[in-house]
């Protein structure tokens, strides 16, 4: 072949493209407020027969979180370890320092797969939040059923999502989401919530990355 | 119809998808007969009423569950993972 192929490979969040920093929708105090959680470490985490233990160990000693094992999520102030499904949880860092070398160290215990660029995931709050999920999603999302800390595996418009409830915005008291799919289906969901936001008016922070 | 996942809780039946039938076992295929596997693969009972059915949590936490269901009423009696339930079958 007389040319070499040059690629350039540019990261890219996995919003980019997808969604921008602005408002839409009806005009005024936005009803929900969209935040794009780019750059995240995020590992799926799956122990071995009757290893759970011994993961739930290092865990405690690496980042000092225990392994939920019921549907929720745990935090310390930098790392979450999020239920997903049966023996299986995800740990999530708001960024890729030290990933790898955690992942590193946990490897001998659990079989670990880096989803960091394999995921796309959002923060969803204000006073409309629960009226614009409630139009997809099948869970009962109130107070009472999906208490701070509480995790699921649902699907929402037929795309599978993995949705938790974390600590209560401190200024304004409403309930904050984080909403979890698979990066391939990024654009479809944004295309469903979108549209179920906008007649609530929408506040959309982007982290212009990539 | 709503199945109560053991994992998940009450979710409707369009996160599950249907397997089938419970209740078949596959013989040992080097030991069993041609008539015996073909039982296993091809016949099943078709009942009005109690029935074990195998679901898969398809659209949630990816687990593989026993339903207990009467086929008339679609209320159902149990839900197991179908984990418990081979280990509770072998025990």
């Amino acid at each position: 072949m007389a040319d070499a192929a040059t690629i350039a490979w540019t990261p890219r969040g996995s919003w980019a493209g997808i969604l921008a920093s602005g408002e839409f929708g009806t005009a005024g105090q936005p009803g929900v407020t969209i935040e794009a959680r780019d750059g995240l470490g995020i590992a799926s985490l799956i122990a071995g027969d009757g290893r759970d233990e011994a993961l739930a160990q290092a865990l405690q000693g690496h980042i000092g979180l225990g392994l939920p094992l019921t549907p929720c999520i745990v935090s310390s102030a930098r790392h979450s370890l999020v239920w997903a499904g049966p023996d299986q949880w995800h740990l999530i860092a708001p960024d890729r320092n030290g990933f790898d070398e955690l992942l590193r160290d946990l490897a001998p215990l659990a079989a670990i797969s880096d989803q960091s660029d394999g995921r796309a995931a959002l923060r969803l709050s204000g006073p409309k939040v629960r009226d614009t999920l409630a139009k997809g999603c099948m869970l009962d999302l109130h107070p009472s059923a999906f208490p701070v800390g509480t995790a699921a595996l649902t699907s929402i418009a037929y795309m599978g999502v993995h949705l938790w409830r974390i600590a209560d915005d401190p200024a304004s008291g409403d309930a904050v989401f984080e909403i979890m799919v698979a990066r391939s289906m990024a654009g479809s969901f944004w295309s469903w919530l979108s549209a179920s936001a906008a007649e609530f008016g929408c506040k959309v922070t982007a982290t212009g990355r990539g | 119809m709503r199945i109560t996942c053991p994992h998940c809780g009450a979710r409707d039946v369009q996160e599950f998808t249907y397997l089938g039938d419970a209740n078949p076992q596959r013989p040992e295929g080097m030991a069993t007969t041609e008539a015996a596997m073909h039982d296993y693969v091809y016949q099943r009972d078709n009942p009005a009423g109690r029935h074990r059915e195998l679901w898969y949590h398809s659209a949630g936490c990816h687990a593989w569950l026993v339903v207990t269901r009467d086929t008339r009423t679609h209320a159902i009696e149990t839900v197991e993972t179908a984990r418990a339930r081979a280990q509770g079958d072998a025990a």
